[in-house]
């Protein structure tokens, strides 16, 4: 394990006591989410900044024709890579993977990738031979907390505002066509899982927590680096807007009682709505000025002639 | 596989049980008194482990040593005869780290770590056979191995799963029913109804949440009570033979 | 000390040693109550909270599996299993972990590792010279990873480790005989530890477990000692006080026994095949009682090993049926002692 930020005990204290009167450190409520800011280039589909506070990440998705699995040829395939270096922040090191980044990375593949978020069998373009392979490239450039939730979202930014190349099959002959020839064609997402990350925190000692009655545990969303590196226990929510839980991962950690993680659940539902329509707003306005664009270009080219 | 039915109209499971019933649940404590500090075994329906302590030692790496409280380390070797398929698995898969990892988290906050400073608990599970429910049957394991081994501990750390099936839940479920549909586990604090554990990797809809979550830990519960049984035979039978 | 709890106080004094200073307080302990962790022990809130126990509030919770103990107001829990915990005057059998600056690190099966310190031990020219920085730099010399000894503890340190010493011809590096390991609770406490076998063996029983079985000294060395002690005593009665002049005997004796001969490496040559027989049957014996999880006192042991010459081979002893009944026969034959009584 790298080395973590260290904080020292009046300074954790002072935050935790601000939990308590339900203060935190950068002036946001306990139960709110840091408002991402989303980035796309406007000549580039599949290529998303995700500005999480002060995390910041990149998500590239590509794609490529290979030979699916022998087990599976009806499927395409899908990966998502998550790369955090020692540039997102020191406590992460070069070469050696913390159990931390691993559970960052599966996390975020079973919230998308085993959800199906990604209809694999619509990237099949002829059985047992070609099929599309898409894969998610997450790069964390600076970290300041609340990973699983940006990447995530990123990836799901990413997905569908990407483009793959459209395609014209005879028999089992391919013709990938050039996004200039013909118009390129949006990945099938199926449905858009938001993961939530609740921060839990003991303000009194283990034995009130075991056995006392008052469920007076703290639970935070979206928790920045600093309190973090000092919460007793998370939770991880994933849900779509369909009211369906994605994925529930408690690894351990601050016993919380099950109304509570209830509770949760449902802040978590709300807040998922809110982010999935913040990308329905966000795609749809892109799409509406990449095509503003397009059309002024063709306008030009028509003026030009 | 999901051709099967799972859960019969008549409520009846692929192994007739109830949706209910948990799978027979055997285990044993103080397995190898001479080879570790706390060792138990468990049977969880076909599920096997074998969980061995040792600790608290002095810790094999200085840098380990931790003088606020008891560093603990989870080992999960699963061997590759334990499914159908023999399959070798590394020790570094993603799979493994994360179970290591999550029973450590689970542990820390059970284990009254602050009387032990800079020591080391480690706890080795071998798991001999895998039917479902292999985290919660980690789980029980550990919490026996743990109590066989005289470390304080808060309170008992009990795991089961429970899957849901359209809209009933079912209680344990073994490999077929756990192929077939969404299930959790969770990891249940004594007699309360506190989770310290709680994993979910499939999709169920939010208003099913609550139910299962209620008859997972009901089937917690009763496996906290047989766990309990185990620990107070074993301590009684000491006891007995310690007599005279 | 741990037995005491989970034993039937009566049937223990009668046969057993009988200068346990618990024993006074066996009659508090209010049955044998067995609690497992998490459980409500007291929501009284007179009892004070000792091993064992967390408590919130008023109410005291079990933190391990284990027996009841309330003695006086201190009400704590005993867990039936568990490592060694080393305290103060405890007669010890360790092995050397690491040498360190001006201290060993040693093993006694506890949870942290003992210390010993270089002014600790008896080192070669006598007890009353100061510790000189040579013998900082030949600390390996006098003890060395894997050596075994035998120690009693000094002191506990706050964080629950112990500090051992040697300071004493009793104590010092183990020879001539074979190591072996029980759980800790098996042994029950007593003023001494280490005892003379029949079969010419001695045994040192420590406290944390570890048991060290070698062939008794040869008697001359333990004449000599016992004859300057003597001397020294004559001396101390003839004046009718205690004349330090007179006393010098005894320690100029004791710097010669704390020659390098107390750390040589060296076995004693002379030890007969029968002498590594016993040793054998006698590891196997107390093998076998723990096996049956007996408390482990020398007169156990010595019944054992009437009950063991009925096999020819010492090795047959470590079948499952014949430590059963050697076990058998240790019980039995106490219960007749019992009644003779």
């Amino acid at each position: 394990m790298g080395r973590e930020i260290e904080l020292s005990s009046n300074e954790s204290n002072f935050i935790i006591e601000g939990f308590k009167s339900g203060v935190r450190l950068d002036g946001r409520k306990l139960d709110e989410i840091r408002q991402p800011v989303i980035r796309v280039l406007p000549d580039e589909y599949g290529y998303v900044e995700i500005e999480w506070g002060n995390s910041k990440l990149t998500v590239r998705v590509s794609a490529e024709v290979v030979k699916p699995f022998e087990d599976r040829p009806f499927e395409g395939i899908f990966t998502i890579n998550t790369e955090i270096s020692p540039m997102a922040s020191p406590q992460f090191e070069q070469g050696r993977v913390s159990d931390d980044e691993i559970l960052i990375s599966r996390l975020i593949e079973k919230a998308i990738r085993r959800s199906n978020a990604l209809d694999l069998e619509a990237l099949c373009m002829v059985a047992g031979a070609k099929v599309w392979y898409i894969r998610a490239d997450v790069n964390v450039l600076e970290f300041d907390g609340g990973i699983i939730d940006a990447a995530s979202f990123g990836v799901m930014v990413a997905l569908q505002h990407f483009r793959k190349p459209d395609v014209s099959i005879h028999g089992s002959d391919v013709i990938v066509h050039s996004l200039q020839e013909r118009e390129p064609v949006p990945l099938s997402v199926l449905h858009v899982p938001i993961c939530v990350t609740f921060s839990f925190f003991n303000p009194s000692d283990s034995e009130e927590n075991i056995k006392g009655e008052l469920n007076e545990e703290i639970s935070i969303i979206d928790a920045t680096e600093k309190e973090e590196s000092l919460r007793d226990g998370s939770l991880v929510i994933t849900i779509n807007k369909n009211r369906e839980i994605v994925q529930l991962s408690k690894n351990g950690g601050l016993p919380i009682d099950v109304f509570v993680l209830m509770d949760l659940s449902k802040k978590a539902y709300t807040i998922a709505e809110s982010l999935s329509e913040k990308i329905k707003i966000f795609l749809q306005k892109e799409e509406s000025e990449r095509y503003k664009k397009l059309h002024l270009d063709l306008l030009e080219a028509g003026a030009a002639r | 596989m999901s051709r099967l039915e799972l859960y019969s109209p008549e409520g009846l499971r692929v192994d007739g049980r109830r949706w209910n019933e948990l799978r027979r649940f055997d285990c044993r404590i103080n397995t190898h008194p001479q080879s570790a500090d706390g060792s138990s075994y468990v049977e969880q329906g076909n599920t096997k482990v074998i969980c061995m302590v040792s600790g608290p030692k002095e810790p094999s790496n200085k840098s380990q040593q931790n003088s606020s409280g008891a560093v603990i380390e989870f080992n999960v070797s699963i061997a590759s005869f334990s499914t159908t398929n023999r399959k070798k698995r590394s020790k570094n898969e993603k799979r493994t780290i994360e179970l290591n990892t999550t029973l450590e988290r689970t542990f820390e906050q059970s284990i009254i770590r602050k009387l032990y400073p800079r020591t080391t608990i480690s706890v080795n599970l071998h798991v001999l056979a895998q039917d479902g429910g292999l985290l919660a049957a980690l789980t029980n394991a550990s919490t026996l191995a743990l109590i066989d081994a005289g470390i304080s501990m808060y309170d008992y750390i009990s795991g089961i799963s429970a899957g849901l099936h359209d809209i009933s839940p079912l209680l344990d479920l073994n490999t077929l029913e756990e192929s077939g549909m969404s299930f959790l586990t969770i990891g249940v604090v004594g007699n309360s109804e506190k989770l310290s554990l709680l994993l979910l990797e499939d999709k169920i809809p939010l208003d099913n949440l609550e139910d299962l979550l209620a008859i997972a830990i009901a089937g917690s519960h009763r496996i906290r009570d047989l766990m309990d049984q185990e620990v107070r035979r074993h301590a009684n039978l000491r006891a007995s033979k310690l007599v005279k | 000390m741990d037995i005491l709890k989970i034993t039937q106080p009566e049937a223990l004094s009668q046969d057993v040693e009988s200068d346990i200073e618990m024993s006074d307080n066996e009659n508090e302990v209010t049955g044998n109550s067995l609690v497992t962790p998490g459980e409500l022990v007291t929501d009284d809130p007179v009892w004070m909270k000792g091993h064992g126990t967390y408590f919130l509030d008023n109410k005291t919770y079990s933190s391990v599996a284990g027996s009841v103990s309330r003695v006086n107001r201190l009400l704590s829990v005993i867990p039936l299993r568990g490592r060694y915990q080393p305290e103060t005057g405890d007669h010890v059998v360790g092995r050397i972990t690491e040498v360190g600056p001006k201290r060993w690190k040693v093993d006694i099966g506890g949870k942290q590792d003992a210390v010993l310190m270089l002014g600790s031990v008896n080192l070669p020219g006598g007890v009353l010279r100061r510790k000189s920085e040579s013998d900082e730099l030949q600390m390996r010399n006098f003890l060395k990873e894997g050596d075994l000894l035998n120690a009693e503890v000094q002191s506990i340190f706050s964080n629950g480790s112990a500090s051992l010493h040697t300071r004493s011809l009793k104590y010092g590096k183990l020879r001539n005989g074979i190591f072996l390991k029980v759980p800790s609770n098996l042994i029950i406490k007593s003023k001494n530890h280490s005892f003379d076998l029949p079969g010419n063996i001695s045994i040192i029983l420590g406290v944390n477990g570890y048991i060290w079985l070698y062939k008794t000294p040869s008697s001359g060395r333990k004449n000599n000692i016992n004859a300057s002690s003597n001397k020294a005593q004559a001396s101390f009665d003839a004046k009718g006080g205690y004349n330090p002049g007179q006393g010098s005997v005894s320690i100029t004796r004791l710097e010669e026994e704390s020659s390098w001969e107390i750390y040589s490496d060296k076995n004693d040559p002379n030890i007969t095949g029968s002498v590594r027989k016993n040793i054998a049957s006698y590891y196997n014996i107390i093998k076998a009682l723990s096996h049956g999880e007996l408390g482990i006192t020398e007169q156990r042991i010595i019944m054992g090993y009437e009950a063991s010459l009925a096999y020819g081979n010492s090795g047959s002893l470590i079948e499952k049926e014949a430590m059963e009944s050697i076990c058998e026969d240790v019980l039995n034959s106490e219960k007749m002692r019992g009644d003779a009584s």
